[in-house]
């Protein structure tokens, strides 16, 4: 049963008004009506449509969570703590450089940098932040264009109103860095009926990032920039527990923030979020916990493995395999996000049959919670 | 006209020197006389206030010039500080103050009676209910105000003021050359000591009531003893005589007709309440001849014996609004129990039926190519993306149509001139008690000139936080196209320097920007800037000349027309931007392509829709 | 028609369509004529688009008001078929004459989607329906041939005079546009009331 689709009123008072909005940026970028400025979805005008694709391709309108996994993978959505895939290792890009100036291991920006040099792709929208830390999508050709959008600043960028507006270009193959709600959003344009068939069809690549949260971009910025001169700032990081810091680095210094003052920012959504590794990408990169200078890489999609096994072959990537341990505490991690996720969402409701924007089998939720 | 006719009639009197404030109904009087000013006999000017204008007028008339002054209701509580006290000080050539109300605000932010003000200030009033008598009464009015050494307040409605009919011209009056200034005592031109001032002018207004008793301006017809009076006033008396045919009651119903209304003339009306028990008072707007009817009534019951009145306090003529004849006939018909012949009830029904699906309100909204459209499109957006809830706080003009969908809804708050400029000083100065929320103040350029400039000032001086934009149009255009400051042009037709608003802004020492509205990006990335830099009043001048006076100087900048092939229309992605929400005159929904269209009719040529179409579906092409 | 008095006239039309200066025009003929004419009009705010409306009072014996009763318009001249439909429910009646433009202004409720314009056909058969006599004019259309749409209110007034509703012979509106109209745009003017005049012979004049 694929879930209706209304319209942008419709989308402000269920998504907006509750405030389940990631920031994700699908919804714009294809109209006048809604803009994405300084981490906020701003609505110029009234669209008067009772259907849109704003509200069709909304990661927190109404997602038949089977129906997204059937048209990405060819089956039904696992409900389990990982997702859909064929295989899990540790990776990282075989290039000192790219690994400098990429996240742990630089995998996504070795890929990605793989993927057009080969012709995989020909355009990829990643993200990139000005010096004032705000991000925003942005369209790259070349190696060099992927690793200035390298390493990530944990703000939420609608980028894929980038990506929308690349897709209406005569771009011909489009790949995409994204996080989970951006995936699932690109999964539901795939799926939508209101899509014109010709754009999403040139998406050919989907990296997803692992995510546990996202910032608010003005109230965080402005809190940093009392601590730290912005424009110094060279890369953020989060140290995996139990470390519990926010770390800034610029180029005199390091200053680590407490992660609980940080966490004060974190986008409401987030937390109504049951998607820790971008279960719906063809490929997922993380860090690899314990694992310094590596990522996880998650190959989910036939897409995914094909790209994997060239960039191995190729000489673009390395991979080894992930310690047991290790997967299990992922597995954790990410079963931890899903159960506290569900809570929220039924608390929210007040009933377990209405999970807000998920369409979830009865027995999964079951599953999930116990 | 009526008011060519008030002008003709000061013309008649010798009159040397008008003022005005363009106001409508008012501003053909000041106008006309303008336009006759150019052969050099008399002056005119528009001032850029009706107090200014009220001042400057008293100055020729205490220099021994006769002098006019005109303007709407409004214009009238602008004028009054000084009027209130121009009464008690007294005048010496013939001063004449022609108040132009506008009944059922067709075209003002508020309803007023005007009469009431004669009562308050002890100075006689005259209503003219025909065009001739615009013309005549005027003339005479000059006459009374010298001979009273006071202001004369002659009052119209919209429908003596706008409305045309023939008239009979007497001869005119070549104006006195010999203006000299003197005072003859210490307070000549003072208006104190006002308690003696005060008694002197209340015998002033007794003289002019002796005078009004033997008045040509008020005038009786029907029977002897009227079965019912109606006692009626200004264009009332047209709609009075209209109604006592329609209904057949001639025989019946007498209609007593003033043109001298305040004070009353006593002695006339009485002798004309003593004849009847019925009395109908039929006026606008407020029941001013009513009240003082009633007044003398209550001082001579023992003579008059009962008399029970009808009129706005019995609910038989309606409290507020203009009149016409339908409803004059209504009031009478239900005082006197007759029923009117009135149209076949089939044909009315026959017509609702045939028309009443499409004769829904005509909205009004600015013109195809008003600048206004284009500087209320970015403002709408830049306080959409500022993100703080801001407001805009509104004055009069044309764009105070931006209270509706034409501009976006944008306009708050509407209420005096200068109004919105005093109101975001106060918002500007809310931080200490909570309100987080960017002020916005709208005003034109005339109305900078007008009101503006002294709040602007306090904004400054008081360190306010608001962003004023000043819709610089180069034109008071919803009057009429009058010069003022800004424009560089006087009544009389004189190439003069024009005021510089920027440079007056800038002296202040505060922020100003100048933007071209046309220029979208730029103007929202402009209110966008000066919006967030919060702390003291900034300035943006949005320029750009109004687009009929555009039309009448300039060809079309641009040609423009859709491509149907790009138009996206009803489609998601567009739902019909330009003719559902951008909302220009010159677009039209062609229901047969489902598509837009330009009207070649309406569009000027202005080219901002092309920005606008998300689909770059509208063409523009250089003319 | 022409014994009538007052003869109650209704020049009715959309801001900027110029029907004050018609208005006018006819008033001052008629007044050397040497009848009474009071022209009672709507300014100000409604040239912005909004409905505007003047009311013609013709006598020989006295001046009359501004504003016309409900029901008693003799003669409708509409710029637009929109305004002339409204001018007809509420001062029309059985015996009224009508001449209306056929080019519709839109209102913003049609342009943005809110209510639907009536077609051409229904516009005819309405204004057939509610009067004794109604002609629809292509005057706009008329007007763009000759090269600018602002004479589209000087041929309805052709039309009018022509249709010998008025006492007014044409010789005498001819007299008045001479004297009234600035002289570089006289001949365009003078041509498109000529217009306006065979328009009205060919539909039969003064029958």
């Amino acid at each position: 049963m694929s879930a209706e689709v209304k319209g942008p009123q419709e989308l402000g008072s269920e998504v907006g008004g509750r405030l389940l909005c990631t920031l994700c940026g699908a919804c714009v970028g294809m109209c006048p009506y809604r803009v994405a400025y300084r981490g906020r979805i701003v609505v110029l005008d009234e669209c008067n449509l009772s259907e849109g694709r704003c509200y069709a391709f909304c990661p927190r309108a109404p997602v038949d969570l089977d129906q997204v996994s059937q048209v990405v993978f060819g089956v039904p959505y696992a409900a389990d703590e990982l997702g859909t895939l064929q295989e899990i290792v540790i990776a990282r890009a075989r290039d000192g450089a790219i690994r400098f100036k990429g996240q742990y291991g630089g995998t996504v920006s070795a890929l990605m940098s793989f993927a057009l040099r080969e012709g995989f792709i020909d355009s990829a929208v990643l993200t990139s932040s000005d010096e004032r830390l705000l991000p925003s999508g942005t369209v790259v050709r070349d190696e060099a264009g992927v690793l200035a959008c390298a390493g990530s600043n944990f703000v939420a960028s609608p980028t894929l109103a980038t990506f929308n507006r690349e897709a209406a270009t005569d771009a011909q193959r489009i790949g995409v860095v994204a996080t989970p709600c951006q995936a699932l959003a690109l999964a539901k344009m795939r799926v939508s009926a209101l899509e014109d068939g010709n754009n999403i069809d040139k998406l050919k690549l989907v990296v997803g990032l692992f995510c546990t949260w996202a910032l608010r971009y003005e109230e965080f910025v402005e809190f940093l920039g009392e601590r730290v001169q912005l424009e110094q700032i060279t890369r953020v990081d989060i140290p995996p527990p139990p470390a519990n810091v926010f770390e800034v680095y610029t180029d005199f210094c390091r200053v680590p923030i407490p992660l609980d003052e940080v966490r004060r920012f974190i986008r409401p959504t987030c937390d109504f979020c049951i998607d820790l590794t971008a279960e719906l990408a063809d490929v997922s990169v993380g860090s690899a916990e314990g694992v310094e200078g590596w990522n996880t890489l998650i190959i989910r999609s036939g897409a995914g493995k094909e790209l994997v096994e060239a960039a191995g072959a190729g000489g673009a990537i390395e991979t080894a395999p992930l310690a047991k341990e290790n997967l299990e505490h992922l597995k954790e991690a990410a079963l931890l996000k899903k159960k506290r996720a569900l809570r929220n969402i039924v608390d929210t409701s007040g009933n377990t049959g209405n999970l807000l924007y998920l369409k979830l089998s009865g027995e999964a939720l079951e599953r999930l919670l116990a | 006209m009526g008011n060519e006719a008030i002008a003709r009639g000061a013309l008649e009197a010798g009159v040397g020197f008008a003022a005005a404030y363009p106001g409508t109904p008012s501003s053909e009087v000041i106008g006309t006389l303008a336009e006759v000013a150019r052969d050099g006999e008399i002056y005119a000017e528009w001032s850029v206030n009706e107090k200014v204008a009220m001042e400057t007028a008293a100055a020729a008339s205490f220099a021994g010039v006769r002098a006019i002054v005109a303007m709407k209701q409004n214009g009238l509580n602008v004028a009054s500080d000084f009027l209130m006290t121009l009464n008690l000080t007294g005048t010496k050539a013939g001063l004449v103050l022609a108040a132009c109300d506008d009944p059922s605000a067709l075209s003002s932010t508020n309803e007023q009676d005007s009469r009431p003000f004669a009562k308050w200030a002890d100075l006689p009033l005259l209503e003219p209910a025909t065009f001739q008598e615009a013309k005549d009464m005027t003339r005479w009015a000059f006459e009374l105000s010298e001979e009273i050494k006071n202001v004369c307040l002659v009052r119209t409605v919209t429908r003596v003021s706008h409305a045309r009919g023939d008239v009979l011209l007497g001869e005119r009056t070549p104006p006195s050359k010999g203006a000299r200034f003197v005072s003859t005592s210490p307070v000549e031109f003072a208006s104190i000591p006002a308690p003696l001032k005060h008694h002197l002018m209340r015998q002033k207004l007794d003289k002019a009531r002796e005078m009004y008793e033997s008045s040509p301006f008020n005038w009786y017809v029907g029977p002897e003893r009227p079965e019912l009076l109606m006692v009626t006033s200004g264009a009332c008396w047209f709609y009075s005589l209209e109604a006592v045919k329609a209904l057949g009651v001639e025989d019946r119903v007498g209609i007593l007709k003033l043109g001298t209304t305040w004070p009353l003339p006593e002695k006339l009306v009485q002798e004309h309440l003593a004849r009847t028990e019925r009395v109908l008072v039929v006026e606008e707007v407020a029941p001013f001849l009513e009240g003082n009817l009633k007044e003398l009534v209550g001082e001579n019951v023992a003579a008059l014996g009962p008399l029970t009145f009808y009129g706005k306090r019995s609910g038989h003529v309606p409290d507020s609004g203009e009149l016409n004849p339908d409803a004059v006939i209504r009031a009478l018909s239900s005082v006197l129990g007759v029923e009117k012949a009135g149209v076949a009830p089939e044909y009315a029904q026959k017509a609702q039926e045939l028309t009443g699906a499409h004769t829904h309100m005509r909205a009004i909204g600015f013109c195809a190519g008003c600048p206004h459209r284009a500087t209320f499109w970015s403002l709408k957006n830049a306080l959409k993306l500022d993100g703080r809830e801001g407001f805009v706080t509104g004055d009069i003009g044309c764009y105070t149509m931006a209270l509706g969908p034409t501009g976006f809804f944008q306009l708050k708050t509407v209420q005096a001139m200068g109004s919105g400029v005093g109101l975001a000083c106060g918002f500007g100065k809310l931080a200490q008690a909570g309100l987080e929320q960017p002020t916005v103040a709208v005003c034109g350029d005339s109305t900078f000139f007008h009101a503006a400039i002294p709040a602007l000032i306090n904004g400054v001086y008081n360190r306010s936080n608001f962003t004023l934009v000043i819709l610089d149009n180069q034109a008071t255009a919803m009057t009429g196209f009058q010069p003022h400051p800004g424009t560089g042009m006087t009544a009389m037709g004189e190439a003069v320097p024009a005021v510089d608003i920027e440079g007056l802004c800038r002296s202040l020492g505060i922020r100003v920007e100048v933007t071209d509205p046309f220029d979208l990006e730029e103007t929202t990335q402009k209110l966008l800037d000066l919006m967030r830099d919060d702390g003291a009043v900034r300035v943006l001048i949005s320029r750009r000349t109004c687009a009929l006076v555009r039309a009448r100087e300039e060809k079309a900048a641009y040609e423009v027309h859709v491509d149907t092939e790009k138009c996206l229309g009803d489609n998601c992605g567009c739902a019909r931007l330009c003719t559902r929400v951008f909302q220009c005159p010159g677009i039209i929904w062609d229901t047969e392509t489902g598509t837009a269209k330009i009207d070649e009719v309406i569009c000027s040529g202005c080219g901002v829709c092309a920005d606008i179409c998300p689909a770059s579906a509208i063409i523009r092409e250089a003319a | 028609m022409k014994e009538k008095d007052p003869l109650n006239v209704i020049v009715t039309g959309v801001g900027g369509q110029g029907n004050v200066l018609i208005s006018q025009l006819l008033g001052k003929a008629l007044v050397k004529g040497g009848y009474h004419v009071t022209i009672g009009e709507t300014y100000g705010a409604s040239q912005r688009g909004g409905a505007v409306m003047s009311h013609l009072r013709v006598s020989r014996q006295e001046q009359y008001g501004p504003f016309i009763p409900e029901g008693q318009a003799d003669v409708i001249l509409g710029l637009e078929p929109v305004e002339t439909m409204r001018v007809l429910a509420q001062y029309g009646n059985p015996g009224v004459i009508v001449i209306a433009n056929s080019r519709p202004v839109y209102t913003m409720a049609v342009t943005t989607g809110l209510a639907a314009y009536p077609g051409t056909e229904e516009i005819g058969r309405t204004l057939e329906e509610l009067s004794s006599r109604a002609w629809l004019l292509n005057a706009t259309e008329i007007a763009l041939e000759m090269g600018a749409s602002i004479l589209t209110n000087i041929i309805m007034a052709g039309a009018l005079v022509g249709s010998q509703a008025l006492p007014l012979r044409p010789e005498e509106l001819e007299a008045e546009l001479r004297e009234s109209l600035p002289s570089d745009r006289l001949d365009l003017n003078l041509k498109a009331f000529h217009r306006g005049l065979e328009e009205a012979r060919r539909r039969g004049a003064g029958s």
